[in-house]
C-alpha cells in the first residue's frame, strides 16, 4: 500500500514538471515505476464471483448522504472493496441519459464481504421515478438517513412515499451525526420516532434495522464506535436485511422472437435473444402473442453455428422446434415456458413523456392520443387514457396511464416499453398493473 | 456512551425488545421531550434545550420554542439563501372577479409536495391577493406584478410579514425557499377569468390550486371557455397576445390568438373565439422554476 502510494506522489510530482523533463524522466528512472502504477491504476475487470444489488441513500439535503457514502467508499477501499470517493466527487449528482432521459443521480459501486453493491442517490422525487422507470437501477432496497440532532423531517413522510411509490421493500435506517447530539437517549427516541414512520407506511417498523453513527467520524478516523464501526454496522445490516433479488436464470424462461427461419431438412427456427431462464433441449415450449397460441418441443439450440444443450438468459440464439411451419409464429411473439406467461391487452403504467428537450413532444396529449407501444420484439397500436381528474400530459411529466393494445400481446407486471410517435420517441413506461378489457375496449378499435 | 451505542448497534437480530426496552428505560424527561416534540416538530436538540431552560415546565418551553423558531428561521434562511431552489409550487387561487397566481420554490421536490410548504404557498397567494384588492380603486381592469421584495414585504393579516413567515418555514424544513412572484388581476363585472393548474398536487389547502403550471387567462364570452382557453396557454406557452386578424404561418407561433387550438389544431383561437363569439384580453403563464440555470 505504503508503496502505490508514494508512486502516486511520484507520478503527480512529475505531472507538475515540465513535459520535456517528463518525458526524459519517464524513459530514465520511471519506467519500472510506470509499469507498477500502470498494475495499480489499470481498469479492474468486473468479477461476478458475488451477486449483485441495487440499493439508493434518501433523506433530508444536510442530513448527510453523501458524507456516508464517502465514508463507506472509504471504509471499504481499505478492504479492498471499493475506490475510495471523496464528499467532493460524489456530490455533484451529474446529468446522464438512459434510454434518452435526462436524469440527475449519482452512482457509487463497492463491494462487501457477501455482496457486490450500486449505490444511487438522486436529488429529486422526478429522478426516482425516472430512475425507476427507465430502469437503469431499480432499486432493491434503500438506506434512509436522518441526523440525530433534528431527527426526522416534516418531507421525511415524502421520501417514504417516494420509496413506496418506486416500490422499496426494504429500508435501513442511518441515524447520523451522532457525535453532536451528547446525550444518548435522545438518539432512542429519534430511533423511536422514526420506527413509527416507517411503521405508519407499511414498513416494517419494529425490526427495521436502525444504525445509529456518524459518517463524518467514520471519515476522518475518530471515535470508531460510532464511526467505522457503525458503518460496517450498516453494511452489514444491508447485507442482512436486503433480499437478493430474484435472479434472471431462475424464472421460467421467455425469448421474445426476432426471426422465424425455415431451414430446409432441419425444420423451423426461431430466433432471439433469451431475456431470462434457462432453455434445454427437450423443454416443451408455447408461442404466444399476436392472437396466436401453439406449443411445442425445442428439439435443438444454436449459439453462433454451434450446437449446444443448454442456454442461459443473455444468449443470442436459435432454437429449432419441432412440428411447426415457419407461418406458425411471427417476429413479435415470445416463446416460453408453456402458462407461465398471457397475453394481455390493457394495463395500467407508470409513463414518463419526454420533455421536448429530450427529443420528445412539444405539445401535450389528452385521452384517445395513440402512439405505438414497444416492448420486447413487438409493437402495437396503442390507445391511451389519463387518469381521473388529468386532462393532459405535458412533455416532462411523469404520470400514471391506461394503455389498451389494439391486439393482445405479451405483457407483464414490471415490463418496460417505449412509446413512439410518427418517428420520434415520446415516452418510456413501466407496466404497474394488467386490467381486464371490456366490451368497449374491444369495440373502441372498429 | 460506548455502552450504550454499543446496545444499539450491538444486538444483532434487531428485536422488538429495542423499542420497548428503551420505551421502559425512558425518564420522565424523556416523555415530555416526546411530547414536546410531537406537539411543536420542532428538532430534538431544540425541545431538549427548551426543557431544560425552563426546569421541564412543557408551556414555557413551547412558547420560548416559538420565539427560538423564528430566530433560527432567520438564521437558517441566511445561511441558506445561496442555494439554488428550482423547484416548487404554483399556487392559484380565484375569488369573486379577482385572482393570484404565485410561484414559491424549493430545493427539492419531495418538499413541494409537504404539507407545511403547501401552507406557504396558500399564505402567500391569499396574502398578495389580500394586499391587491386593499389598494385597487377603479372598476376597470388591474393587473398587478409582484416580484420578491415586493412580496416578502407584505404582511399577513395576523401581523407577521410574509419574510418572516418564509424564515419560519426555511427552519422548519431545512431547505432554501424562496417566493418568487405573483400576479393579481381584478376584472370589470362583465368580464371573466379563466384557471388551470397543471401537474397538480393532492393538497387539502382550501381551494388553492397547486401544481408545476398555472395559468390565467381574461376574457368576455361562455364561462366554460376559461379553463380550455388557459390549458391551451399551458400547453403551448405562448409569449404575446398577437391580434384577431392575423393568421399563423409556423408551428412555433407565439402570439395566443394566431397559435392552433390545443384540442383542435384545425383551428386558430381566433376562429375559435370567432366562432364563439368570444374575446380574450389578457393572459399568465407560470411554469414553476422556468428562467432559472
Amino acid at each position: 500500500m505504503a508503496a502505490v502510494v508514494g508512486i502516486r506522489a511520484c507520478l503527480s510530482a512529475l505531472q507538475l514538471s515540465s513535459p520535456a523533463l517528463l518525458h526524459s524522466s519517464y524513459k530514465l528512472c520511471a519506467l519500472p515505476l510506470i509499469k507498477r502504477s500502470f498494475a495499480a491504476e489499470a481498469k479492474k475487470v468486473f468479477s461476478r464471483d458475488k451477486p449483485h444489488v441495487n440499493i439508493g441513500t434518501i433523506g433530508h439535503v444536510d442530513h448527510g448522504k453523501t458524507t456516508l457514502t464517502a465514508a463507506i467508499t472509504k471504509i471499504l477501499a481499505e478492504a479492498g472493496g471499493a475506490r475510495y470517493k471523496k464528499y467532493e466527487d460524489i456530490d455533484n449528482a451529474p446529468e446522464e441519459k438512459a434510454r434518452g432521459i435526462t436524469i440527475n443521480a449519482s452512482h457509487v459501486e463497492y463491494t462487501t464481504a457477501n455482496r457486490h453493491y450500486a449505490h444511487t442517490d438522486c436529488p429529486g422525487h422526478a429522478d426516482y421515478v425516472k430512475n425507476m422507470i427507465t430502469g437503469t437501477a431499480q432499486l432493491d432496497g434503500c438506506i434512509l438517513v436522518v441526523a440525530a440532532t433534528d431527527g426526522q423531517m416534516p418531507q421525511t413522510r415524502e421520501h417514504l412515499l417516494l420509496a413506496r411509490q418506486i416500490g422499496v421493500e426494504h429500508v435501513v435506517v442511518f441515524i447520523n451525526k451522532a457525535d453532536a447530539v451528547d446525550d444518548k437517549e435522545m438518539l432512542d427516541l429519534v430511533e423511536l420516532e422514526i420506527r413509527e414512520l416507517l411503521s405508519e407506511f407499511g414498513y416494517d417498523g419494529e425490526n427495521t434495522p436502525v444504525i445509529i453513527g456518524s459518517a463524518l467520524c467514520a471519515l476522518e478516523n475518530k471515535q470508531p464506535e460510532i464511526g467505522i464501526n457503525a458503518v460496517l454496522k450498516l453494511l452489514e445490516a444491508v447485507d442482512d436485511y436486503v433480499p437478493l433479488p430474484k435472479r434472471e436464470l431462475d424464472k421460467p424462461f421467455l425469448l421474445p422472437i426476432e426471426g422465424v427461419y425455415s431451414i430446409p431438412g432441419r425444420g423451423t427456427v426461431v430466433t432471439g435473444t433469451l431475456e431470462r431462464g434457462v432453455i434445454k433441449k427437450g423443454d416443451e415450449c408455447e408461442f404466444v402473442g399476436h392472437n396466436r397460441s401453439v406449443k411445442s418441443v425445442v428439439t435443438g439450440i444454436e449459439m453462433f453455428h454451434q450446437s449446444l444443450d443448454r442456454a442461459e438468459a443473455g444468449d443470442n440464439l436459435g432454437a429449432l422446434v419441432r412440428s411447426l411451419k415457419r407461418e406458425d409464429m411471427r417476429r413479435g411473439m415470445v416463446m416460453c415456458k408453456p402458462g407461465s406467461i398471457q397475453p394481455h391487452q390493457k394495463v395500467k403504467a407508470q409513463v414518463y413523456v419526454l420533455s421536448k428537450e429530450e427529443g420528445g413532444r412539444h405539445k401535450p396529449f389528452v385521452t384517445n392520443f395513440m402512439p405505438v407501444m414497444f416492448s420486447l420484439t413487438w409493437d402495437m397500436a396503442c390507445r391511451i387514457s389519463l387518469p381521473g381528474g388529468k386532462e393532459m400530459v405535458m412533455p416532462g411529466d411523469d404520470t400514471a396511464l391506461t394503455l389498451t393494445l389494439r391486439q393482445p400481446m405479451v405483457l407483464e407486471k414490471g415490463q418496460r416499453f417505449t412509446l413512439r410517435d410518427g418517428n420520434k420517441t415520446i415516452g418510456t413506461g413501466l407496466v404497474t398493473e394488467i386490467l381486464a378489457t371490456s366490451e368497449e375496449d374491444q369495440h373502441n378499435w372498429g | 456512551m460506548c455502552t450504550f451505542i454499543c446496545f444499539l448497534i450491538g444486538c444483532k437480530s434487531y428485536h422488538v425488545n429495542t423499542l420497548h426496552t428503551s420505551c421502559g428505560r425512558l425518564t420522565t424527561d424523556k416523555v415530555l421531550l416526546m411530547k414536546l416534540r410531537k406537539s411543536t416538530g420542532y428538532s430534538f436538540i431544540n425541545c431538549k434545550n427548551a426543557l431544560e431552560k425552563f426546569n421541564n415546565d412543557i408551556t414555557q418551553a413551547e412558547i420560548w420554542l416559538t420565539e427560538q423558531a423564528q430566530r433560527e428561521g432567520w438564521i437558517k434562511a441566511r445561511r441558506l439563501e445561496g442555494r439554488q431552489a428550482g423547484e416548487g409550487l404554483i399556487g392559484l387561487f380565484t375569488q369573486d372577479r379577482s385572482a393570484v397566481m404565485v410561484e414559491v420554490n424549493s430545493e427539492t421536490d419531495f418538499v413541494a409536495r409537504n404539507k407545511i410548504f403547501q401552507q406557504l404557498v396558500t399564505n402567500a397567494a391569499l396574502t398578495a391577493l389580500d394586499h391587491h384588492q386593499n389598494i385597487i380603486d377603479t372598476q376597470g381592469y388591474t393587473k398587478h406584478e409582484l416580484s420578491t421584495q415586493d412580496l416578502l414585504k407584505l404582511s399577513m393579516n395576523k401581523g407577521s410579514s410574509l419574510a418572516e413567515l418564509l424564515a419560519l418555514t426555511i427552519g422548519c424544513l431545512g431547505e432554501n425557499l424562496s417566493v418568487r412572484r405573483a400576479v393579481c388581476l381584478t376584472v370589470p363585472p362583465d368580464w371573466l377569468i379563466g384557471t388551470y393548474v397543471h401537474g397538480e398536487v393532492g393538497c387539502a389547502q382550501a381551494d388553492i390550486d397547486m401544481g408545476r403550471y398555472g395559468a390565467l387567462v381574461v376574457f368576455q364570452g361562455e364561462c366554460s371557455l376559461g379553463r380550455k382557453l388557459a390549458q391551451h396557454v399551458v400547453g403551448e406557452a405562448p409569449i404575446t397576445l398577437g391580434n384577431m386578424e392575423e393568421q399563423s404561418c409556423s408551428q412555433s407561433e407565439t402570439r395566443f390568438l394566431s397559435q392552433t387550438l390545443l384540442w383542435e389544431p384545425s383551428l386558430t383561437v381566433s376562429q375559435f373565439l370567432r366562432q364563439q363569439n368570444a374575446q380574450v384580453f389578457d393572459f399568465m403563464r407560470f411554469q414553476c422554476g422556468e428562467g432559472r440555470a
